[in-house]
């Protein structure tokens, strides 16, 4: 298939510039020194910790390098030449999240083991945190689309991608809002992520120290709300980068 | 083969919209027959990009239609775009990727490639399959850009001034290639604003000014429908000179100190002219006197008065007389 071979060139070129792989594959697992080095036992510090990681690896690997790859590629007429051919736009913009999405799935791997290693359990729905996994690496490759459509340089995207980076992270900070504002922090990609990763892994509600605990049935009809939040920024993105897409650059 | 593998109709394309819109193409009919090579001969901003994007399928036409094998490059764009080969004017390379790996980046959107191998020795590449694409020459660029174009084994090339920025061995052999491609069976169009280039390949061409065509042709007959031009210094005795008009059934212009006459009979008229001048005792400095050739047709496309909304009629070259009234 032509997506995935085109894909394969994009990781070859990623694994060959340093900066970006250690953006891509260093700085997500950064935090899970923190895991090893924590206090064993505190799930909700764990979890916090690797939804951080998880975020980490949504938003470089998969985010920025997207963007910047599509902005640089752009600029360098190299998307204008492609779309000459019989590739169509969205298997281009596919092979080029492709790479980053694959290292994505792979830091939630390591995270797996890295935090086996430190005592805490195997996911209790490792099927369902996959998927969840695959829907966040989605949405965030739909923002970096809708990034690079009023991203006019591959510099720019550093001042361009800030609005994402805070609106994600903020999701992570949802124990510190009061609790009438949680409904609506939910909505945040990041909130949702961290949500997802406490219910499928850890069998836990969001609410941090909630005595709540889910069985691997329940775990399925507790994560809906958390995979529709990611569904729906989805397709959002993916609507908005459509109307707006730039494939030349604006001279 | 008489049929035609690209046609359009009334082809217009306007860029931009509201106060800013410009009509870059404005009502293009060309039949292009199969396995020759036609070129769109234009100054910059004739419109041949425009023209040529819109037949590419790469943009929309605002009115008018385009078949490519018969077929609407955009509502059958995988079946067009499977059998046709794109060389865009200006494209761009991933710097880090070497000669045959952005081959191989290429082959992989291509259904049915040609063998890396193949495409390297048929561009000259090969000893350079290694080399990194920023440490590429213009010209090396250029044909890696055109083994990518070749790649599918296209039965339609369509080509935005190949050479451009090519040094002359280098154009040769684009020249021969592109030639080979026609023998082989291949249809050919390409833009370009050189006249060499457009003589030496062309089998027909049709001239763009000001998003038209405003001839079309084989070269042979573009020049023959085209005066031929005798020119002398304009002697200082103004008095004498008024009578040429007169003595002549050229059209006489003048400009920068120079006599211009654009005549049909060269033969003829030269003689005329000569007779004329023994008889008023005028010096002739400077005098040339030459048959039309394509440079010249295309320099008096090039004077045509820009303003004039409605120039000479597309695609049939315009009588000798409307020529000659607007080269000032």
């Amino acid at each position: 298939m032509r997506t995935t071979e085109l894909a394969r060139t994009n990781t070859t070129l990623l694994m060959r510039n340093k900066l970006t792989m250690s953006y891509a594959l260093v700085v997500p697992l950064l935090p899970l020194g923190l895991l090893l080095l924590g206090e064993r036992g505190d799930i909700d510090a764990a979890s916090g910790t690797i939804a951080t990681t998880f975020l980490m690896a949504l938003m470089f690997p998969v985010y920025y390098n997207l963007l910047s790859m599509f902005v640089s590629r752009r600029d360098e007429l190299v998307l204008k030449r492609l779309r000459t051919g019989e590739i169509r736009d969205w298997e281009l913009a596919l092979s080029m999240a492709l790479p980053g999405v694959v290292i994505t799935v792979a830091v939630s791997i390591l995270t797996v083991v890295v935090a086996m290693a430190s005592g805490l359990p195997f996911p209790l729905n490792p099927v369902l945190m996959l998927l969840g996994v695959l829907m966040a690496a989605a949405a965030f490759s739909a923002f970096a689309l809708w990034t690079a459509s009023w991203t006019r340089t591959a510099e720019a995207a550093q001042l361009t991608s800030m609005p994402i980076v805070v609106v994600a992270s903020l999701g992570l900070l949802r124990g510190a809002f009061p609790e009438s504002a949680q409904p609506w922090v939910d909505l945040l990609p990041g909130a949702a992520i961290s949500n997802l990763l406490r219910i499928t892994w850890f069998g836990r509600a969001p609410e941090l120290g909630s005595a709540q605990r889910f069985d691997f049935w329940a775990t399925w009809g507790e994560a809906l709300p958390s995979l529709a939040v990611l569904a729906a920024w989805t397709v959002v993105a993916i609507w908005v980068a459509r109307r707006s897409m730039q494939w030349e650059p604006r001279f | 083969m008489s049929e035609n593998t690209i046609t359009a109709r009334g082809l217009r394309r306007v860029h931009g919209s509201g106060s800013h819109a410009f009509e870059a193409v404005r009502g293009i009919d060309l039949d292009i027959a199969s396995g020759t090579i036609h070129a769109l001969l234009g100054v910059n901003g004739a419109g041949k990009t425009s023209t040529l994007e819109v037949i590419e399928g790469l943009a929309r036409p605002s009115a008018g239609e385009v078949r490519v094998i018969g077929m609407d490059p955009i509502a059958n764009r995988a079946a067009v775009r499977r059998r046709t080969g794109v060389l865009l004017q200006r494209s761009g390379f991933v710097a880090d990727l070497t000669v045959t790996e952005t081959l191989q980046m290429w082959a992989a959107t291509v259904t049915d490639a040609r063998p890396v191998g193949e495409c390297l020795t048929m561009l000259d590449l090969a000893d350079r399959a290694g080399t990194a694409m920023r440490a590429l020459s213009g010209g090396e660029q250029r044909r890696v850009d055109l083994a990518c174009t070749l790649m599918g084994r296209p039965d339609v090339v369509m080509l935005d001034e190949p050479t451009t920025g090519l040094d002359p061995e280098s154009r040769r052999q684009v020249w021969r290639l592109i030639r080979a491609l026609r023998d082989g069976g291949a249809t050919v169009l390409l833009t370009t604003h050189y006249l060499d280039e457009a003589e030496a390949l062309a089998d027909d061409l049709s001239i763009m000014r000001a998003g038209k065509i405003v001839r079309s042709g084989t070269p042979a007959q573009i020049v023959a429908d085209h005066p031929s031009e005798i020119s002398f210094a304009t002697p200082p005795d103004t008095r004498l000179t008024a009578t040429l008009p007169h003595s002549t059934n050229g059209d006489v212009t003048r400009e920068g100190g120079r006599t211009i006459v654009h005549v049909d009979d060269l033969q003829a008229e030269l003689a005329t002219l000569l007779r004329w001048a023994e008889t008023y005792d005028v010096r002739l400095d400077r005098l040339v006197a030459r048959t039309a050739s394509l440079e010249s047709v295309f320099l008096a496309v090039a004077d045509e008065d820009i303003a004039d909304p409605d120039i000479a009629p597309t695609q049939h070259a315009a009588p000798p007389h409307e020529l000659e009234g607007s080269v000032r």
